[in-house]
């Protein structure tokens, strides 16, 4: 699913990124764990294809991304990844409904009732009934709820979450890892970033982002 | 597909920022409104003028004492300069003239200044001494009565203008409304009744056959004008009189002005020709001045022309100052949707669907908000016409398609680029931004 080969990244002088590699098979459930200012996020917007690497070779899916131009790497980006962000990333002014509609309503591929598609997505999350309620009436787990249901509604093939716990309580917590326990169910790739060890724990294999190498 | 769905997903987006959006399209309503507004003030008020100048006639040459100077072309020039002397122009002269070939008529005037009384009442207007043609140079329409006839030459008979026959019958503009307005009144709207007393109309005529007392001499009150202005020189504090009765009861001997017709223009060169060697050969030097109406025309041309570009002047000042506010608005709304933008990049919109989205929303806020701007300014113009008589406002059709066309242009450039330049950010960065 996920090649990733001697990935490096600098700001400035400073070297984030010093030759990264990391393999993930189609259906693994990876955790990524580092310190504060370890370059997790730094990662993470590379492997969701929202940042160039300086050098190195990356590979999703089959598309080599170090290779695409920009337009095709958001086209990738709407087709194989669903993204679960720390602080959820919902546009507040937009229904829960319009949210989780978004990655379809930008999407390239043939998928056909869309509507129905937005239902079953919340309703896999449990939030049928608060569809037509703007985010800010939510609480954190709901909204992270409605994240999910977002990176799901057009299968993409992996999920890429950045501290996806980071700002919810310990219940709210164990309700999101669930969640994230049945979408692994399913057969979806998890990539997962966290500080968290207990949530690290949730997923088949962690790695460590040390001084700019995943060990 | 993409343009539908952009479209669709702007309406979205107006729909979802309805707060922000009612206060972009305020500032969007304002501006127009204004400029609309401005626009019809200034060509009303030029239409006004050039209608008024027009109504003189072109076949028509004013007699006029003082010299004008000529153009480099040779033309009367009013604008060039106009000695001011005393009048040396006499009824002889106007008698002379009437004899030049081609002339159909003659309307001496002499003016001054008297106390009319009407039994208590005192009040003081111009009086004019005239002949008959004076009602038709004038436009002067007689409301009751009639105006006096060429054989009332010497007899003491006036027609009055209407603030000074209102005047004597003790009749103010803010009760003039009389008989007919008044019954109704109560129907009207407060806006119509504040609206009604600054433009309220005279009442009926009643001092018709009456008569009435100029210094120490009394006239038979013939006619009574209709309210009446044309460039400068209403009717409506005047008495006018018989030029022959003037001279024999006033001490009025020299003519203010005299306005000659031509039989037609066809013949207005040699007319205006003949006119000034009639009169030069009365007068010792040449202290009058022969100007055809068509220099006139060129004159108020002139000045109507530094009319509109002063008005242009405040026409661009006013979308220049709503164009600013339009650009405030769309800058920061576009500036606190740059995370937003980052998420809609981040799930997978180019940067050409997140520019069209923008783009739409724009051209809707301004083309809406300018809609309603115009509409508004339209119903001003439409309250104006309806009820102030001072002059008509008037919209043309350009000044809709400039005010929509400039708040486009600057909404779109200034809603799109911001948009462009948080589109083109990596939605990394923007996701980021606070």
């Amino acid at each position: 699913m996920i090649q990733f080969q001697e990935v490096r990244k600098a700001f400035g002088k400073q070297d984030v990124l010093r030759g990264a590699s990391l393999h993930v098979a189609p259906g693994e459930y990876v955790a990524i764990m580092g310190k504060s200012g370890s370059g997790k996020s730094t990662l993470l917007n590379i492997l969701g294809a929202m940042e160039d690497a300086d050098d190195g070779r990356y590979q999703l899916a089959g598309h080599y991304v170090h290779k695409m131009s920009a337009r095709k790497r958001t086209a990738l980006r709407n087709a194989e990844i669903g993204f679960v962000f720390q602080q959820f990333q919902l546009i507040p002014n937009l229904s829960v409904y319009q949210n989780v509609k978004l990655p379809l309503t930008y999407g390239r591929k043939k998928l056909g009732g869309k509507r129905g598609r937005v239902l079953k997505a919340l309703e896999d999350v449990g939030l049928l009934e608060k569809k037509g309620q703007k985010p800010g009436r939510l609480s954190g787990g709901e909204k992270q709820r409605v994240a999910i249901a977002r990176a799901l509604v057009n299968e993409p093939s992996m999920l890429l979450a950045d501290e996806p716990t980071g700002s919810l309580d310990e219940s709210t917590t164990e309700t999101i890892m669930a969640l994230f326990d049945e979408v692994h169910a399913r057969g979806t790739t998890i990539v997962m970033i966290t500080h968290d060890p207990e949530v690290a724990a949730r997923a088949e294999r962690v790695v460590h982002l040390r001084n700019g190498v995943l060990e | 597909m993409k343009v539908i769905q952009a479209f669709w997903l702007a309406i979205l987006g107006l729909w979802a920022n309805k707060f922000r959006v009612l206060s972009a399209m305020m500032g969007i309503v304002i501006g127009l409104f204004a400029v609309m507004v401005l626009i019809s003030i200034a060509v009303g008020a030029k239409d006004m003028l050039m209608r008024q100048m027009g109504n003189l006639g072109a076949e028509q040459i004013l007699v006029m004492p003082g010299r004008v100077l000529d153009d480099a072309n040779g033309q009367k020039d009013l604008l060039s300069g106009l000695t001011s002397v005393p009048s040396t122009l006499t009824y002889e002269d106007a008698e002379a003239v009437r004899a030049v070939p081609g002339v159909e008529r003659v309307v001496p005037q002499l003016e001054t200044v008297a106390n009319i009384d009407y039994g208590d009442t005192r009040v003081q207007g111009m009086i004019v001494g005239t002949t008959t043609g004076y009602a038709e140079v004038q436009h002067a329409a007689v409301a009751e009565g009639s105006f006096f006839a060429e054989e009332d030459q010497g007899k003491n008979v006036v027609v009055l203008g209407r603030n000074v026959h209102d005047g004597l019958l003790g009749i103010t503009q803010q009760d003039g409304g009389g008989g007919e307005a008044a019954p109704g009144g109560e129907d009207k709207p407060w806006w119509q009744k504040w609206l009604s007393g600054l433009t309220a109309e005279a009442s009926e005529p009643m001092l018709v056959g009456k008569t009435i007392m100029i210094g120490e001499t009394e006239y038979s009150v013939a006619g009574v004008l209709e309210p009446n202005a044309t460039l400068g020189s209403s009717t409506d504090n005047t008495v006018v009189m018989p030029i022959e009765t003037a001279l024999a009861n006033t001490d009025m001997t020299y003519l203010n002005k005299m306005i000659v017709e031509a039989d037609s223009l066809d013949v207005i060169d040699q007319v205006d020709g003949a006119v000034f060697s009639a009169i030069a050969a009365q007068h010792s030097e040449i202290d009058f001045s022969v100007v055809k109406q068509e220099q006139m025309l060129g004159a108020v041309g002139k000045v109507t022309t530094v009319l509109q570009v002063m008005l242009a002047g405040i026409t661009a000042t006013a979308l220049l100052i709503s164009g600013m506010g339009i650009l405030n608005v769309m800058v920061m709304s576009v500036r606190e949707r740059t995370r937003e933008i980052g998420i809609r990049k981040a799930l997978g919109a180019t940067t050409f669907e997140i520019l069209l989205q923008f783009f739409f929303e724009t051209l809707l806020l301004c083309l809406v908000g300018g809609a309603i701007g115009i509409a508004c300014g339209y119903a001003f113009i439409e309250l104006w016409n309806a009820n102030v008589t001072i002059f008509a406002l008037s919209l043309p059709m350009w000044a809709v398609q400039l005010g929509l066309g400039v708040t486009a242009v600057i909404g779109g450039i200034f809603g799109v680029y911001p948009a462009l330049k948080a589109a083109r950010m990596k939605p990394s960065k923007a996701l980021r931004f606070e």
